[in-house]
């Protein structure tokens, strides 16, 4: 099968302006979006440039735009996109600058990882402290942790198998609206370590951090980064529970804080609750600020056109609909 | 110039573990990559890490059974070493964070894996390299290392038989930089590019080696390439031997258990190189599915296949459109593993003075003719960590050596030469001829009028790579000048492959010669060094395999 690749063009050393450049292709069984990218600078135009490495959804490398929707390049199959779509338009992600063609600085997303402390706290740094080369007969006792204690650590789309691809950042709306909001990615790391049971944070001292501005109150609870990732990984739903952790640990100093508060009330008060038929885990604060993530969701959609997608892209749009929500008045 | 006491390039697990070392230490290094850390390679390994932890398995026996492994040509001090430090090593990795799987009792959980007599691979899923990447970089954080990553390294400096630090391109900048270094340490993986139908990233394309053997280190063992013998039919993706771990069958067309013929005791759990060379004797022999062997997880059970082998399940359904809840997953062997590499001592150290390596582009020798799963990423951490150690009690007593620009100088004008080239051959299709032919020729089944073949080929196309020209001329991120680069690098890897290759005179692990099909101790027994002449030719030379306790015996299983 014949199909073409039309591609974001945009090398600011030499081009004016971006352009889209289009490659015609023949298939192959199994072809992937990755594929027809190599074939294309393999054999037709070396100046295309995009990152790539382990081929197999698993280094995060190739995250981009296919058709409008941010997935990884490697993992998507040419003949599934040829029939929804008839063309390959790629581009590169979104809220992060463009270097050059797909390839986009992902800087401000690595320091963001940095800085919510990406790994166990408490520990005293050892040398060599308890290390043990064993000798003829010797053997190693091992310390004991149940199953259970890393039962939120362990399942198939749980935290740490993210692997740190943008795809979710890319999309998220909070970043849209505050381009400093930690975003979905440093979150669900944040949750990761903070739900390790080696982690020995005693003062609380992760949720003191991911609550302060542009932390886990920034988010608009959007709910793309479930949606895109491609990993399964929710990291909306880790930042909802680390909220109500936060809430309930009267970590509330952040303005986004209130809001949440603010929101639940509201949504208590009004009943607005059963109008948009949210599940409701259990009764009070936190059975309410679980479903939020619905009820904001079901909220936006109603002031916007139905595409996200092409919403999330003008960030106009995004902060008028948030206007529109009005949070920052109506629950004060 | 920059200038860091210690330089660390590649920032996959062997890298990251020694610069943990050197960082807890309060040691100025830094790490070079080609890549951002967690894109490196070793985030793909799936199945596990080998330790002997249970009451009822003991280190020595996992000594026993790599050295067995080997075929006999591992160096006995250094896999004592990798045996007995590995409890070790895992319990460190736990307390940085790392997560396993655990057993109902607490303790880490353990799968069996190939020519291992006892079930100590431990585990998270089948994605355990992506989890103790991760673990180790953001140990890496802990310590505010300073990460100089997109940065293609290209040479090394070398002053008077003592280093002085790397040449480096800027890929985002498009410029060069030398960076001095009282030590430096290649953890820059291996060369699995060298073939078509890989289990390995698009990065791996042995630069390290290739850097290395150039600057006058020797390559050791380089003929020993292991082909892994369940990779996805059409793209060459590892199914984790995790998966024959937790039961899966391997059947032939006639829906046969063939391995019954092969290794009758240990059945789909033998070695690598046995069980690849019988899949590929019933592909050879008319037994095959479409030119694949069939990987048979269906009895496992849905719960099962979700719970422990979640990634295969998922790259099986993404990559081969199987779903092996449902179907078996076709598969065949795919180059692998580089049992070679820069030739280091138990600590890390070449011979050249400052100059370390470690990881997969390291040749201790721990894996000698064939690597058992589970051993690789163990050897990344144990000799990692050990070699950070080293570099940090070498550094107190030296200073800088002299850093000569000039290597940096050559290294620009070959790139802009590259540039300004007219040459109308493309690297990209190149590469591909030397992928096929490497695989075809100097592949599971080796004879020397294949190999010859292989080497003609590899003659015309280093006649064919002078005319190499890149259609982009840009400063600013040229992906495409280090593809030309890196597939000068694998074009190098591979003669010094072949040429190993026809030499030996004999069958060991992964290296089987139709023409010479036994072992032979006698002339055999000892490893390949290679090193680059005036010329540019490769010599070889022999050094002597370190046996202190087990006497070469006859590998059956
Ligand atoms: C699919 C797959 C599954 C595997 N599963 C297992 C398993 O279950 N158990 C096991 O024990 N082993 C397994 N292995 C083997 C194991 O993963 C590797 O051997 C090991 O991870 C290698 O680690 P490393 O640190 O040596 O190199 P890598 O992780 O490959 O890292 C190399 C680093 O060097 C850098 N680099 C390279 N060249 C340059 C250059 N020119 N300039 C700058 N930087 C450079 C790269 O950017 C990268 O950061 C598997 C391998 C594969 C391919
Ligand atoms: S739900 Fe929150 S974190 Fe997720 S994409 Fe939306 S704003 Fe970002
Ligand atoms: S959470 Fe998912 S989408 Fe976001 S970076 Fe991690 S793997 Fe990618
Ligand atoms: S190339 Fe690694 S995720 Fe696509």
């Amino acid at each position: 099968m014949e199909f073409t690749v039309k591609s974001y063009r945009f090398n600011p050393e030499i081009d004016e302006k971006p352009y889209y450049k289009e490659y015609v292709l023949n298939d192959f069984p199994g072809m992937t979006v990755l594929n027809a990218l190599m074939k294309v600078k393999a054999e037709l135009d070396g100046t295309l440039s995009f990152r790539r490495s382990c081929r197999s959804a698993i280094c995060g490398s190739c995250a981009m735009k296919i058709n409008g929707i941010t997935k990884l390049a490697c993992k998507t199959q040419i003949s599934s996109e040829i029939e929804k779509f008839g063309i390959i338009k790629v581009d590169p992600l979104g809220n992060m600058p463009i270097i050059k063609d797909l390839i986009v600085d992902q800087e401000a997303f690595f320091d963001k990882i940095k800085e919510i402390k990406p790994y166990l706290l408490g520990k005293k740094d050892y040398i060599e402290d308890d290390f043990k080369a064993l000798k003829d007969g010797e053997k190693i006792k091992q310390p004991v942790y149940y199953k259970t204690e890393f039962q939120t650590l362990t399942g198939n789309n749980d935290t740490p198998n993210c692997i740190l691809c943008e795809c979710c950042y890319s999309e998220c709306g909070g970043v849209v609206a505050n381009p400093k909001y930690l975003g979905p990615a440093a979150l669900a790391k944040l949750y990761r370590y903070s739900e390790d049971p080696r982690d020995n944070d005693k003062n609380g001292s992760r949720l003191v951090n991911g609550s302060k501005p542009a932390g886990m109150f920034d988010c608009v609870l959007c709910q793309a980064c479930e949606e895109f990732c491609p990993k399964g990984i929710s990291p909306v739903k880790t930042i909802v529970k680390m909220h109500e952790k936060a809430i309930k640990n009267s970590i509330t100093f952040s303005k986004g804080a209130k809001h949440i508060i603010g929101i639940a009330r509201s949504i208590q008060e009004t009943g607005r609750l059963d109008e948009i038929k949210v599940a409701v885990d259990s009764v009070g604060i936190s059975g309410i600020l679980n479903d939020l993530p619905v009820a904001i969701g079901a909220g936006l959609k109603g002031k916007m056109p139905p595409l996200r997608l092409k919403l999330i892209k003008d960030m106009e749009d995004i902060r008028v609909a948030f206007k529109d929500l009005n949070l920052e008045e109506k629950h004060d | 110039m920059l200038k860091h006491d210690v330089v660390i390039v590649g920032a996959g697990l062997a890298g990251l573990r020694a610069c943990i070392e050197l960082r807890k230490r309060g040691v100025d290094a830094v790490i070079v990559s080609k890549v951002y850390p967690t894109r490196s390679h070793s985030g793909a390994a799936q199945g596990g890490v080998n330790a002997a932890f249970d009451e009822n398995d003991s280190w020595e026996s996992h000594f026993f059974d790599t050295v067995k492994g080997s075929d006999y040509i591992g160096d006995q001090d250094a896999i004592e070493i990798l045996t007995s430090e590995a409890p070790g090593n895992i319990l460190e990795l736990q307390k940085m964070g790392v997560v396993f799987n655990r057993n109902d009792d607490g303790g880490i959980a353990q799968r069996p894996f190939g020519g291992q007599s006892f079930p100590r691979s431990c585990y998270y899923a089948d994605a355990v390299g992506h989890m103790m990447l991760h673990g180790l970089f953001d140990n890496v954080l802990k310590y505010d290392t300073k990460i100089i990553y997109e940065y293609f390294v290209t040479s090394l400096v070398v002053d008077n038989g003592k280093i002085s630090g790397v040449a480096a391109y800027d890929i985002k900048e498009g410029k060069f930089h030398g960076i001095a270094a009282k030590a430096v340490l290649f953890a820059t993986g291996g060369y699995g590019q060298v073939y078509s139908s890989n289990t390995n990233a698009l990065i791996n394309t042995g630069d390290g080696m290739s850097v290395a053997i150039k600057a006058g280190v020797p390559l050791m063992d380089m003929e020993f390439v292991q082909f892994h013998p369940t990779t996805l039919k059409s793209t060459g993706i590892l199914v984790t031997e995790g998966a024959r771990g937790e039961g899966a069958y391997l059947l032939n067309s006639l829906g046969v258990r063939f391995m019954s013929k092969y290794a009758p005791k240990a059945m789909e759990l033998a070695p690598r190189d046995v069980v690849a060379r019988a899949e590929q004797t019933e592909i050879n022999e008319g037994r095959g599915v479409d030119g694949a062997i069939l990987l048979d997880v269906r009895h496992l059970g849905k719960e099962k296949i979700m719970e422990k082998l979640p990634q295969i399940m998922q790259l099986s359904i993404d990559f081969e459109g199987v779903n092996p809840i449902y179907e078996p997953i076709p598969i065949r062997p795919g180059a692998h593993y580089s049992m070679g590499g820069i030739k280091t001592d138990n600590n890390g150290r070449t011979v050249v003075e400052g100059f370390y390596s470690a990881g997969e582009s390291a040749c201790v020798s721990v894996h000698g003719a064939n690597r058992l799963g589970g051993n690789s990423l163990l050897d990344t951490i144990v000799f990692g960590r050990r070699a950070g150690i080293d570099i940090a009690d070498y550094i107190k007593n030296v200073d800088f050596s002299k850093f000569d620009e000039s290597t940096v100088k050559r290294d620009e004008e070959i790139f802009e030469n590259i540039k300004k080239s007219a040459g109308k051959e493309r690297h990209g299709l190149l590469k591909t001829e030397l992928q096929e032919d490497m695989r075809k020729n100097v592949g599971v089944f080796r004879e020397e009028s294949l190999m010859k073949k292989a080497i003609e080929k590899i003659e015309e196309l280093k006649e064919r790579a002078k005319n190499v020209g890149v259609d982009d001329k840009s400063h600013l991120f040229n992906t495409d000048i280090i593809e030309a680069f890196e597939f000068k690098n694998i074009l190098l890897i591979a003669e010094i492959i072949a040429k190993g290759a026809v030499m030996r005179q004999e069958s060991r692990g992964a290296h089987y010669r139709n023409d010479f099909p036994e072992r032979d101790d006698e002339k055999w027994l000892k490893h390949t060094i290679a090193k680059l002449n005036p010329k540019g030719g490769i010599d070889f030379d022999f050094s002597p395999v370190k046996i202190t306790k087990f006497k070469p015996q006859p590998r059956t299983y």
